[in-house]
């Protein structure tokens, strides 16, 4: 037999090297495979005058690499099907062979424009197993760290969100902002993104000169740059006219997709984390949990827009009063270097920019966590995608995906 | 002999043949150019004299054909420079000063990348669209008129004619026929680049631009009604004589439609639902590369220049100035000056080098005096250079008219710019709903106010 024998007999007609078994057509239906749930069926069967519209994974505005199969007619989406999965990691499993320490660095990249979340809940699940009292000062610092990226976190969102829409400028405001938040993150934890900063029983290192002058620098400004940031855009007709009255997400739909944070908040349900299952030192600080689109019809894109605008001031409320009450005293508890927690299990939540982020651990007594469930709420969120987008046009879908501000690092894992 | 020979021997065949040709092309050349310039000379001038139509117009598409690149990389450096400052960035700063040869860089860059055509793509229609898109982009110069016609003192009238490739009584008519044939070149380059983002893209151009074509038309009936003329030399004509004449204020509302009309005629922010980047990508673009796109890509910022210029054209007071500059008479012949002028040539440089040096070399005393002489020099030459535009300014009508054509079609695409930095885009239920339910609406009330208050104001149109 000769080294290279062509192993099919017909010309590709894409490329006429390529011998194949059977030709290739140039369109095959999606997906390359016989239907496998009746849903797949329904979807991938087109109707009169309807096509597929292969958007993503490589695409400007899916916010990572998510790939949605629209199926449309004309201008109008009429079905849509996100694919995900062009992202996964295996996180989880790395994390069930990590030690508890090793862990926190996993789980930085899932969320990765507010990696501070992605320590806190698994940090607290794991205390919670060990029984460890966190020290007051380190709950402070945790608090004032994490509500300062929730800021940044909402002023990308914001960015983004007028990018999906075509305005060019508002991201590159947004990420002033953001800037100068990471850059004085970066002054206490030594990194810009994926912080790796909280420890199980505390935090790694105290806050430090720069980071707390350059924080009075951006207090003394932050709410007259919020101010700023938001002109451009909450007075302008046609990003108004565009968000109004699409992707309308009502209460009850909410509910039943466990749809949290921002967008359940936008849906006319106050449940925020923070008060519902007071964690850290939430319950001694005052804010105010705003609530948007409590009519019956539920909330639109706007609303969930406003909703998170209205957030970034009750931060700013949160970090004055952290800065005010932070009392003295360590920052670390005191544990063994080597952490063999009692076999048992654990679930911590927190309330991320996002919504709901929780962890649920199982130990059994060994350095490595028998298994490691990690809750994003991107991934809930994502599902919502498909009720909400139906009969909307293709550009509504962008404007939908945005306003539920999902991060394909948390949703795939 | 040795100290040729060796030489000869070191060249290689071809250099062999070659050197003695172009030595015979450096010899020959110089007297042949002499000879054909003294007998075939003034033959070619009278054929070409005969023709002058011919020789106008060839002359006319070539200097619209070269005069649409600068047009067009000045805008897209404009752009990138002038949304990077609104962006808060920095923008192109490589290559040029300021990076202000960035976009032909960008150009050359365009041409050396590979052209690709899809498997499937229909290859001929495929390869011939983006001609077409431009080609009727550049087809619109033809009619703007750049500087104003000769002025007859005898007659008080002006000619016809000017800095304007062909002044044609159907100007306007030609103008939307031409303009409207775009949206044939985006819909076929969607179409058959079998691409769903590119088909999708070419069908909203088609939608958009024809919806968009009847209040551009209709806005600019009025401005018909009013000076009884369809060639655009003429309106520019008539709004002479400063700035209170211009038809902004006589049509302020058929401006307002013509600008909005006419921004998304030319696919513009907010109206850029042809190539939405984050909905369908590039739209009509998708599958184009190298130069192929360049084409596209070239037709739209040129017909962002053409909007410009057409909305100075016909609201703006076209090459008019704002106020009237009192005509200087600069009718110095400087050949009268005899052996002066040669002197002058000699004399004025070195003496202006040396006072302008001066300054600098009296306030600096760490300063060699070469390097005074430098700066003086440039000095000089900024001067000069001032002198002599302004001289053309003050001398030349037609100069004058070009220099404030330029500057107002400028101040428009700075505006384009603006509106690109600034604002996000429409959905396309709200721009058919906006063309359909107000634009044309609001043009057809503007046509028949002006109707009426031409025949009650008894106002004959002139002409």
């Amino acid at each position: 037999m000769a080294a290279h024998a062509p192993i099919g007999k017909i010309q590709s007609e894409d490329d006429p090297r390529v011998l194949l078994d059977e030709q290739i057509g140039s369109f095959e239906p999606i997906p390359p495979y016989p239907p496998r749930t009746e849903r797949e069926s329904e979807f991938y069967t087109l109707g009169d005058g309807e096509m597929f519209l292969n958007m993503g994974p490589q695409h400007p505005s899916t916010h990572g690499v998510l790939r949605v199969v629209l199926k449309i007619s004309g201008e109008q989406v009429v079905d849509l099907d996100p694919v995900l999965g062009y992202l996964h990691r295996g996180v989880e499993k790395l994390c069930e062979n990590s030690d508890y320490h090793h862990i926190i660095s996993q789980v930085d990249p899932l969320e990765y424009v507010s990696s501070l979340f992605n320590e806190w809940a698994p940090v607290m699940a794991f205390e919670k197993l060990l029984d460890v009292e966190v020290p007051r000062r380190a709950e402070y610092i945790r608090v004032l760290t994490s509500e300062l990226l929730r800021i940044a976190s909402h002023a990308l969102f914001q960015g983004w969100m007028a990018l999906d829409l075509g305005g060019l400028t508002p991201i590159l405001y947004s990420f002033i902002e953001r800037d100068e938040i990471c850059e004085m993150l970066a002054a206490v934890t030594g990194q810009r993104m994926l912080f790796n900063y909280f420890r199980i029983g505390g935090v790694n290192g105290d806050v430090n000169h720069e980071f707390m002058s350059r924080l009075g620098d951006w207090m003394s400004r932050a709410t007259k740059q919020h101010e700023t940031s938001i002109g451009l855009l909450n007075e302008n007709e046609i990003f108004v006219r565009r968000m109004r009255d699409i992707g309308r997400l009502d209460r009850d739909l909410a509910l039943r997709m466990a749809v949290t944070g921002p967008n359940l908040r936008a849906a006319g349900v106050p449940y925020d984390l923070r008060r519902a299952h007071p964690y850290s030192v939430f319950p001694e600080l005052e804010f105010d949990i705003p609530v948007r689109g409590t009519g019956p019809e539920g909330g639109d894109a706007l609303d969930r827009y406003l909703l998170r605008l209205e957030e970034v001031k009750q931060s700013l409320r949160i970090i004055d009063q952290c800065l005010h009450n932070m009392p003295d005293g360590p920052v670390m508890a005191k544990l063994p270097r080597l952490l063999r927690p009692r076999p048992g299990r654990a679930w911590a939540a927190v309330e991320a920019p996002r919504g709901l982020y929780g962890t649920y651990a199982i130990s059994d007594g060994t350095d490595q966590p028998f298994r490691m469930k990690i809750h994003d709420p991107s991934f809930v969120h994502l599902q919502l995608v498909g009720q909400l987008m139906r009969g909307n046009l293709i550009a509504d879908t962008m404007a939908v995906m945005a306003s539920l501000d999902p991060i394909m690092g948390g949703v795939d894992k | 002999v040795s100290a040729l020979t060796r030489p000869w021997n070191n060249l290689t065949l071809v250099g062999k043949v070659v050197l003695p040709l172009l030595l015979l092309v450096v010899v020959v050349g110089p007297i042949a150019t002499v000879l054909l310039a003294v007998y075939v000379g003034p033959w070619v001038v009278n054929v070409l004299a005969d023709n002058i139509g011919i020789v106008r117009f060839v002359v006319a598409i070539t200097a619209v054909l070269l005069f649409s690149i600068p047009a067009a990389f000045i805008i897209i450096y404009m752009e990138l420079k002038v949304i990077a400052y609104m962006n808060t960035r920095v923008g192109p700063n490589r290559v040029g000063p300021g990076g202000s040869l960035h976009s032909v860089v960008a150009g050359l860059k365009v041409l050396l990348k590979e052209d690709f055509t899809p498997t499937s793509a229909d290859a001929i229609v495929f390869t011939w669209a983006p001609v077409f898109v431009f080609l009727t982009a550049v087809m619109t110069f033809l009619v703007l008129p750049f500087g104003p016609p000769e002025y007859n003192a005898a007659t008080g009238q002006y000619e016809r004619g000017g800095i304007v490739g062909q002044d044609l009584n159907i100007g306007i008519l030609y103008l939307f026929a031409v303009g409207g044939m775009t949206v044939v070149g985006l819909l076929i380059a969607g179409w058959s680049s079998f691409n769903k983002y590119s088909l999708l893209g070419g069908l909203r151009s088609a939608a958009q631009v024809v919806s968009y074509e009847i209040p551009l038309t209709l806005s600019v009936v009025g401005l018909i009604l009013l000076t009884g003329t369809m060639s655009l030399q003429s309106i520019a004509v008539d709004q002479g004589g400063g700035f209170w004449n211009w038809y902004v204020f006589r049509q302020p509302l058929g401006a307002l439609i013509f600008f909005i009309a006419a921004t998304a005629e030319a696919n513009r922010t907010p109206f850029d639902l042809t190539e939405a980047d984050s909905e369908i990508v590039a739209g009509f673009a998708t599958e184009y590369s190298g130069m192929r796109f360049g084409f596209l890509f070239f037709a739209e910022y040129v017909n962002v220049f053409i909007i410009s210029g057409l909305l100075v054209t016909f609201f703006f007071g076209a090459w008019n100035a704002p106020v009237p500059f009192p005509v200087i008479d600069v009718s110095l012949d400087p050949g009268s000056l005899g052996i002066a002028l040669l002197l002058l040539i000699l004399i004025l440089p070195a003496v202006f080098t040396v006072l302008f040096a001066l300054p600098f070399w009296l306030t600096n005393s760490k300063m060699p005096g070469w390097q005074a002489l430098i700066l003086g020099f440039l000095a000089f030459n900024v001067v000069a250079v001032g002198a002599v535009f302004g001289l053309a300014y003050v001398g030349f009508a037609w100069f004058a008219g070009i220099v404030w054509f330029m500057i107002k079609c400028f101040l428009f695409v700075y505006l384009f710019v603006w509106m690109r930095g600034t604002l996000p885009r429409v959905r396309i239920d709200h721009l058919m709903g906006f063309a359909w339910k107000w634009l044309l609406p609001a043009a057809l009330l503007n046509l028949f106010v002006t109707a009426i208050a031409i025949v009650v104001l008894k106002t004959p149109p002139p002409g």
